[in-house]
């Protein structure tokens, strides 16, 4: 096989046969030759997408007990599930590109508690009332699904495959969200009060969900490089437009509006025009200052603390029957 | 023997629906509350490969409640979604050991919650209950013969999944062989009062909705006592377990019920003429 | 420090497969972190299969599978020349047939014969 040997390749050459390959439309698996950089790329993006699951869990789980009938307690469980099983797929593709450095998912989580992974700024947020359950599975969960059905055609495989699993199920969460939603705009005076204020509570938190503007293309910036390795397709203020696009009319359709009188579509640019959010309090608020950062920080390590007898007790089992083999 | 088919037909046989009813309640308010503690584990399970797993099936209970309280619906006990969130402590029938906390602490802030008494507390449950669903398909009561015969084929899975865990972690660490004594001897208290079918368990038997409680029981003991022999564990007592704190049964609890209520039924509550 | 070995232990990668039915294959679906063949086992149904039929499952330690590595792959490439074994090379039958006013027995026909030729 020497005569096709891989490994006597140069640094630079197997640079550019790897670009070639993502050009090409291929995809790259796991155990696969990829520049550092590349993996690093993957490292700042799926780690925290995927504790972002983990934490985004979080909010929701506060109103499974409470869920106002039967029905609705049973869907926002098998909702909060799912983003449990979303961060479980995630966490393994994660898992398995930081194998090569030495890194484990206990080492994720110390990561997370430690404040050096960072989650989305969304997942920070109160989420007071059941209206705020609603705004959450419809608008949170719409913006995700913007996100994540643009990276599906990542260059990545494994992401790939993950993403496929996670968008086939943010389908079921659109509907779970907009079915609450639709309850609350269709209720009593109070619910749609209720459902009002969430969407004013959550208005900044969801522009800012898609990152800043970084419309000058430096060539270095992240973005510019994600957009080289065909990890994404489109720029953060792309992915923003295109929510406010799918979502401005349907908030209008059912009576709800949102708290910015600035907004509209600037039909010569073809572009929503808005008021920023502030990015400052942004930066605040993914350094784990928001204003629910620490008390769900505090659900995790105490969820991990607890149960680390349990994980103690059959990783020993495995040890020890591992040596006795 | 006496066999209806419909609601309907059980509306002319005013002792027999007393009898179904009030087991239909320990049956729904059962699921019902374990499902409801279950739920409160969600995303802080041990690993997270087992939160996807254990709320699979507090769905599952929670939907087997759910329809028991449709059961209920039907025989013209009020809304499904009043009889699981609007009654009063006093009228739940369910176990008490089965409304007790998850463990120090809420859901929502420091829950300490003790991984040993959910495995112990499911698994005792669980066999207990595949043994009343094998039961209730042969109820006179045939609509609950044939959701039984479907409730059988999820229970497998639950008792799968509660056995691995139970016989994985008892004979594991020092540390998890105590905390696992622990929750067992914790569990074994007030485990009668979920074997019992309270006051009327004789004349649930004689109308052939269920078998005779102390068979029940029984089978309950030795499949129990199998499962420590094979494990080389002690029984707490050779007797069977008690029901120190009283008998849900019968109306009585603990404040745990209570505060569960209220969070249950919180927004529930604001308006139930609403829709939700 | 042994601790930390212990509790990485409990995280062993395994690989998930399962089909649908007897008739289907089997499929790769994910993988997981148990500390056994048996957890994971249990674990593999609600992770993966919570929506859709399962009929099997299979879980195999990671440890244990053999894969083809990024340059051998290059072997499993071959060129677009072989139309002499499938049926697209064969297409040219179906106007031959019609000449001789007979129906091609395709593979659409064939398949249709499980469980016997139905008569009628």
């Amino acid at each position: 096989m020497s005569l096709f040997a891989f490994d006597s390749l140069t640094e630079e050459e197997k640079y550019d046969r790897f670009l070639e390959r993502i050009n090409a439309g291929e995809k790259i698996e796991a155990d696969d030759w990829m520049p550092d950089d590349y993996r690093k790329q993957l490292l700042k993006l799926i780690p925290m997408h995927g504790i972002s699951e983990i934490m985004g869990a979080l909010p929701e789980k506060e109103w499974v007990p409470k869920a106002p009938s039967l029905r609705r307690k049973l869907a926002i469980m098998s909702k909060v599930q799912d983003e449990m099983g979303h961060g479980q797929l995630l966490l393994r593709v994660a898992e398995d590109l930081m194998r090569p450095l030495g890194k484990r998912r206990e080492d994720i989580m110390e990561d997370l508690l430690t404040g050096r992974l960072k989650f989305h700024n969304v997942f920070h947020m109160e989420a007071p009332t059941w209206g705020d359950a609603g705004v959450i599975a419809w608008l949170v969960d719409g913006a995700a699904i913007i996100s994540q059905t643009m990276m599906l055609t990542t260059s990545y495989a494994p992401y790939g495959r993950a993403l496929k699993r996670i968008c086939a199920e943010e389908v079921f969460h659109a509907q779970h969200g907009e079915a609450i939603v639709m309850a609350l705009a269709e209720g009593t005076d109070e619910q749609r009060q209720m459902l009002q204020d969430a969407v004013n509570r959550w208005w900044e938190s969801l522009l800012m969900f898609f990152g800043p503007d970084t419309s000058k293309r430096t060539g270095n910036s992240n973005q510019d490089k994600n957009i080289m390795y065909k990890l994404r397709t489109k720029s953060n203020e792309e992915l923003r437009q295109d929510f406010l696009t799918k979502y401005i009319p349907r908030i209008h359709s059912i009576g709800l509006t949102v708290p910015d009188e600035t907004l509209h579509y600037d039909e010569e640019e073809e572009m929503w025009v808005y008021q920023q959010p502030d990015w400052d309090k942004f930066k605040q608020i993914v350094s784990n200052n928001g204003p629910r950062s620490q008390a769900r920080l505090r659900l995790r390590e105490i969820s991990h603390e607890n149960n680390e007898w349990v994980r103690e007790a059959l990783g020993k089992k495995q040890t020890m029957q591992t040596a006795s083999v | 023997m006496v066999e209806y088919n419909t609601a309907q037909e059980v509306e002319k046989d005013a002792a027999y629906k007393k009898e179904l009813v009030e087991l239909l309640y320990q049956l729904a308010d059962d699921d019902f509350i374990l499902a409801f503690r279950g739920s409160e584990w969600l995303g802080i399970a041990p690993h997270i490969e087992e939160d996807v797993a254990f709320s699979s099936i507090s769905q599952d209970k929670m939907g087997h409640a759910v329809i028991y309280y449709e059961m209920l619906e039907e025989l013209g006990e009020g809304k499904a979604d009043d009889l699981a969130h609007l009654r009063e402590p006093k009228e739940r029938k369910n176990a008490i050991i089965l409304e007790e906390v998850n463990g120090p602490g809420n859901y929502l802030e420091e829950p300490e919650y003790d991984w040993a008494f959910a495995v112990v507390r499911n698994y005792f449950y669980d066999i207990s209950k595949a043994i009343r669903l094998s039961s209730l398909k042969n109820s006179s009561y045939k609509p609950l013969a044939q959701v039984a015969k479907k409730m059988i084929l999820e229970q497998y899975y639950h008792l799968t999944h509660w056995n691995m865990w139970f016989t994985q972690l008892i004979n594991a660490t020092d540390e998890a062989k105590k905390r696992m004594r622990q929750a067992i001897d914790k569990v074994w208290k007030d485990f009668d009062g979920v074997l019992t079918l309270g006051p009327s368990a004789k004349e649930m038997a004689r109308l052939g909705l269920i078998k005779e409680e102390q068979e029940l029981k029984d089978k309950w003991m030795t499949e129990i006592k199998e499962v420590f022999e094979k494990l080389g564990v002690e029984l707490p007592t050779n007797d069977g377990p008690g029901m120190e704190r009283g008998d849900g049964r019968n109306g009585e609890h603990t404040e745990d019920l209570t505060t569960a209520l209220q969070t249950l039924s919180e927004v529930y509550k604001v308006d139930p003429a609403a829709g939700w | 420090m042994e601790k930390k070995e212990h509790i990485d232990a409990f995280y062993q990668e395994f690989e998930v497969f399962s089909r649908k039915n007897s008739s289907a294959p089997m499929q790769h679906q994910f993988s997981l972190l148990a500390p056994n063949h048996e957890m994971a086992l249990v674990m593999a149904k609600e992770n993966f299969m919570r929506r859709e039929p399962v009929g099997d499952i299979w879980v195999v330690r990671r440890d244990n599978i053999t894969k083809v590595s990024e340059e051998d792959k290059e072997m499993l490439k071959r060129m677009d020349n072989k139309d002499y074994r499938e049926t697209k090379g064969y297409g040219y039958l179906k106007k031959k047939w019609r000449q001789y006013e007979q129906q091609m027995l395709d593979e659409k026909e064939i398949m249709s014969w499980a469980g016997g030729i139905k008569r009628g």
